[in-house]
């Protein structure tokens, strides 16, 4: 049985909401990286310090109900939203505040922004 | 030419981004969720930098001007296909990720179409 451990995540400089505390679980194992350029340092050192599994998600998909967070790079419009709709904590690695259509979605409990691997930290 | 592409899906809630005069897109790389309000596409080979004064061309619609790029735009163009129209007229983008047209009525995006972008002037 794998064993998972938390990590708080505070919002960088110039970021936005948060802190998340994300623990992957043996339902929901997955660090969810949707970026550009393969898996994200961010998502890389969540995963590290969790035990969780990070999954590239513009490679293969993974079903929702697995995930445990949702790391983005998102430039402020439409990942940045679609996470949070459906309940998944986010983590934007760009400085973004709510907004777009799917602001309404975005909250501080369920989303944080502006994230390197230096705002990463064992709870 | 900058950018080009063949629309190959169209999700089913594009209309509440169209309405608030947004169009996503992502290549076909995309997991389902992104899928739900993004036009869908194939791009060939071609990238080169998308700058303001470039072209949009929706099928055979009249071009539309590019007047403001985020400093991210590129990059998503670059590695997800993936880019934000925003039809308000800005020359300075809201967002790091938009890429601001004129002003003008937005056009129907459909299975089958080319979007262009070409460089202005």
């Amino acid at each position: 049985m794998a064993e998972y451990r938390s990590v708080k995540i505070e919002a960088g400089r110039g970021g936005w909401g948060g802190p998340l505390v994300i623990t992957p679980t043996e339902d929901k194992p997955l660090i969810y990286s949707v970026t550009g350029g393969g898996i994200h340092p961010v998502a890389a050192k969540i995963a590290e310090l969790t035990g969780g599994e990070a999954f590239d998600g513009f490679k293969s998909s993974a079903k929702f109900e697995k995930i445990a967070c949702a790391v983005i790079d998102c430039g402020g419009t439409a990942r940045v939203g679609v996470y949070p709709m459906k309940k998944v904590p986010t983590v934007d690695v760009y400085p973004t505040s709510p907004a777009g259509p799917l602001m309404m979605f975005i909250k501080e409990d369920i989303f944080v922004s502006g994230v390197t691997p230096d705002q990463i930290k064992p709870a | 030419m900058r950018y080009s592409t063949v629309v190959t899906a169209v999700g089913p809630l594009l209309g509440e981004f169209l309405a608030e005069r947004i169009i996503v897109l992502f290549n076909e790389d995309a997991p389902e969720e992104l899928r739900e309000f993004a036009v869908i596409h194939r791009p060939d080979d071609t990238f080169e930098e998308v700058q303001p004064g470039d072209l949009v061309c929706f099928g055979s619609h009249d071009p539309i001007k590019i007047t403001a790029v985020g400093d991210v735009a590129n990059k998503n163009i670059a590695a997800l296909g993936h880019a934000i129209f925003k039809c308000n007229g800005k020359d300075e983008p809201e967002l790091p990720g938009d890429i601001c047209l004129e002003e003008v009525p937005l056009p129907e995006v459909e299975v089958g179409q080319t979007i262009r972008i070409e460089a202005g002037g």
